[in-house]
């Protein structure tokens, strides 16, 4: 992530979530937060407890921060923000908080007379991570249609082209869904294993191999010692260090009604 | 074979429920956001190193990455970290812990380090590398916290103890590693028995020289790796004269062990400077140093050889040292027969009858001349004290530095020393793991003869980060055991200015023995200076003969070219 990448993502956030800009300057910004925003980031629990109990005023606080440091004037101060600054991950984590569910329609009126059926489809964005004592990952997003079955990868960047709407937009009606969400999950669920079993699994193999190498290594030094505790130990040290695993884990997603000429 | 697929199902749950409650739901924008977030935090690639990316403020050196690299890819993630001293194994430990978290292999880790660096550690990873590192305080912080920096001898202890074996440590990080070479110590004992995921030993001591220690070091980190105890022992002390098996050895051992040279790292260091100050006694404290070597032959005065040495030594650093020493001579006596008695006395009147400290002053003239930030390092407490007395005297501040301070007064005096007083006088213990790069010049008051102790007193202050050129000041009164130690250690091996690690490797690989032993033999056990010289001119010629197949070893190699 550059600098500016980062300046328009805190622009997007802070705008999102309804804060007031003090100030917006090439190189940092001035925020006033909202209450909500004040207590996900601020950590200032104490002082909202105080509030609630004796009925006071809020007074969210304002937040600067700056993206080039070379491009502020002196007077101003404020948190430095760049890739791995706490503050930055720390947005980072509420950005996924607070936007781990959502519900839209395509924002389609239908004309006067005619109404505009919506299909539900059901989209889950995720991070599987294939994990030994190394690790990677892969972002996957997929779709899936509750009324026919259909499965669509990359279905948040189609998404991405169509015009969203959190309400339900006049002259347009939604289809109840044939499958529920819970059995969709579970479809998700089961192609990913599939898609998975048919991938490469090297990495895991050679896994296994540093495993039981070091495993053998174990086994000698403990020779004739094998009631020691350290031994049941190390054993497990080691399954921990090299024991290959997928872990899916899912960053958000959701229902989405859309036209059928959408997809 | 197929892998295990663990799909988080708290998600969907979740989903299910704010279905049932129709909300509530996340803003599209938000939500766009969160992807985008997602995709660029996840790391792609199981090779590379992700941490530099995420602290873009430090920049470390090509062999720091290198180490990184090496220990996550194909070390993975158990290595000792042996560079020398002031390469900055910190920065690499650093590195190689922040970029296990941005993977999110490790979440928990325990850090062990002297108790004088648990400040040193935890401000430098969360200014360096933005760790959330916390210094250990109270007990519940073991459980609150996923990265705590301690020392073993606290964590070793109950209640911690016991805390500790109930956390799921993903890394161990230990600093100062060579102190666990003795398998039967509690502190051993104890990091053995912890749950070792990755684990990362510190140290700047070379572990070639006894095949014991380097055994117990790796065997900690990785049981196994040099065979079981008995096996070990039966193939390498039987055959420990055969080179072919310790280059074998050598090579398993630098599968877990990267130890960088400062001549490896391609770095333009800062030069080191030695000056030898030769200093003569004044009358009185010449006598007192001659009365102390008359003691020899009176037999049953002293006890051991070594309090003999001792006393001389001491008598070369101060008055002060010597009458402490004599003090406890007498009273660990329990019936002294009046000729011990009388003998102490005479020599405590001697003491009484030295006016003055011939090398104080010239520490104090030199001190003038600097006329900027020095340490002071001698082997005596005595002497510690004296001098700080002394320089007050003449309107130099100083403050001491022992290795007995606890954890708060040693940053403390640093802190002083850094802002306020020009002068810092350290005893031996006090010069290990704290940084002092913003001083530039060394006073030998005394010198140890052990020379890795003085390569770790350099090491404060010769490391990355020091902007001039180092100047060490090394004192030796004429004609006493101290310039022999001297003239052995730098005239003839001409040893501060080389990097002691070299040598040591050479000696090894010739089967001669460590410097270290040679020298306590040498300095300890010498009944007489006459044995001490003819022991010394030994231990040069061995040096010379082994700098000398050292080089043939290079002429041969680029003959075969």
């Amino acid at each position: 992530m550059q600098q500016q990448e980062i300046y328009k993502f805190l622009h997007n956030y802070f705008d999102s979530n309804g804060c007031e800009f003090v100030e917006l300057a090439d190189g940092y910004m001035t925020v006033q937060l909202t209450e909500e925003l004040d207590k996900e980031l601020m950590n200032r629990p104490f002082y909202w407890h105080y509030l609630e109990k004796t009925g006071g005023i809020p007074n969210p606080m304002k937040l600067t921060l700056i993206t080039d440091q070379s491009n502020v004037p002196e007077n101003i101060k404020g948190e430095n923000i760049h890739f791995g600054s706490p503050r930055l991950h720390q947005i980072f984590e509420s950005t996924k908080r607070l936007a781990g569910y959502i519900r839209l329609y395509e924002n389609k009126e239908g004309a006067m007379g005619s109404q505009i059926p919506l299909l539900p489809w059901l989209c889950v964005n995720m991070k599987i991570s294939y994990q030994c004592d190394r690790k990677r990952d892969v972002y996957k997003s997929i779709g899936l249609q509750l009324i026919n079955g259909r499965m669509v990868t990359d279905f948040h960047d189609l998404l991405l082209k169509i015009e969203l709407t959190p309400k339900i937009p006049d002259y347009a009606f939604t289809l109840s869904p044939l499958i529920m969400p819970k059995s969709g999950m579970a479809r998700i669920e089961s192609l990913l294993r599939t898609l998975i079993a048919e991938e490469d699994h090297s990495w895991a193999n050679d896994a296994r191999i540093r495993w039981k190498k070091d495993l053998d290594l174990l086994k000698h030094f403990y020779e004739g010692d094998e009631k020691n505790e350290s031994y049941e130990i190390e054993q497990r040290a080691l399954k921990d260090q090299f024991e290959p695993k997928i872990h899916i884990s899912i960053i958000n997603g959701g229902l989405f009604y859309l036209t059928d000429k959408a997809v | 074979m197929t892998v295990e697929i663990i799909f988080n199902s708290s998600w969907q749950e979740e989903l299910l429920n704010r279905l049932t409650n129709d909300g509530p739901w996340g803003s599209w924008d938000l939500y766009k956001l969160a992807v985008e977030v997602e995709k660029h935090t996840l790391v792609p690639e199981f090779e590379g190193l992700r941490a530099p990316v995420h602290i873009p403020q430090l920049t470390p050196l090509p062999h720091q990455l290198e180490v990184a690299k090496q220990v996550v890819e194909n070390m993975h993630g158990k290595a000792i970290l042996a560079d020398e001293v002031g390469l900055g194994k910190t920065i690499e430990a650093g590195l190689i812990l922040k970029e296990y978290m941005i993977r999110g292999l490790v979440k928990k880790a325990l850090i062990l380090v002297p108790a004088s660096l648990v400040l040193q550690w935890e401000m430098e990873l969360n200014t360096k590398f933005f760790i959330p590192a916390v210094a250990q305080k109270k007990s519940y912080m073991w459980e609150q916290y996923d990265v705590v920096v301690s020392s073993i001898d606290t964590a070793k202890r109950n209640p911690h103890r016991d805390i500790i074996f109930k956390q799921n440590y993903d890394i161990v990080i230990i600093d100062e590693a060579h102190k666990l070479k003795n398998n039967k110590t509690k502190n051993y004992e104890f990091v053995q028995s912890l749950k070792k995921k990755f684990c990362l030993l510190l140290t700047a001591t070379p572990i070639q020289n006894r095949l014991e220690e380097i055994f117990n070091l790796v065997s900690l980190l990785k049981p196994g790796h040099l065979g079981s105890e008995s096996s070990f022992f039966e193939k390498y002390k039987k055959d420990s004269r055969s080179i072919q098996d310790n280059e074998h050895l050598k090579e398993l051992i630098n599968k877990v062990m990267i130890r960088n040279r400062r001549s490896d790292t391609g770095i333009e260091w800062k030069k080191r400077h030695v000056e030898t100050i030769p200093i003569h006694f004044t009358k009185e404290e010449q006598d007192l140093y001659d009365s102390i070597l008359t003691l020899k032959e009176e037999q049953g005065i002293t006890q051991s050889q070594f309090s003999t040495m001792t006393l001389q030594r001491e008598a070369c650093s101060s008055r002060e040292a010597v009458y402490y020493t004599l003090k406890n001579m007498l009273q660990r006596q329990e019936n002294p027969s009046p000729a011990y008695e009388a003998t102490i006395a005479s020599l405590i009147k001697r003491i009484e009858a030295v006016p003055r400290n011939s090398k104080a002053e010239k520490a104090l003239e030199l001190i003038k001349k600097i006329g900027d930030k020095v340490i002071i390092f001698t082997e005596y407490r005595a002497t510690q004290l004296y001098l700080q007395w002394f320089l007050q005297q003449h309107g130099i501040t100083s403050v001491p530095f022992r290795g007995g301070f606890k954890r708060g007064k040693k940053d403390w005096m640093r802190e002083l020393f850094q802002k306020k007083v020009q002068v810092l006088i350290a005893t031996e213990a006090g010069g290990e793991g704290i940084n002092l790069q913003f001083c530039s010049h060394i006073i030998n008051f005394d010198l140890p003869w052990n020379p890795m102790r003085l390569e770790q007193r350099i090491g404060r202050i010769h490391r990355l980060g020091q902007e001039k050129d180092v100047m060490i000041y090394n004192f030796a009164i004429k004609n006493t055991v101290e310039e022999h130690i001297l003239k052995l250690l730098y005239e003839k091996i001409n040893l501060f200015e080389k990097v002691i690690g070299d040598l040591d490797d050479i000696l090894t690989r010739l089967e001669f023995g460590s410097i270290e032993d040679h020298l306590i033999d040498i300095f300890g056990h010498s009944a007489s200076e006459g044995e001490m010289k003819i022991k010394m001119e030994n231990f040069t010629s061995m040096i010379q003969f082994a700098e000398q197949m050292k080089e043939g070893n290079h002429h041969a190699a680029t003959g075969n070219l």
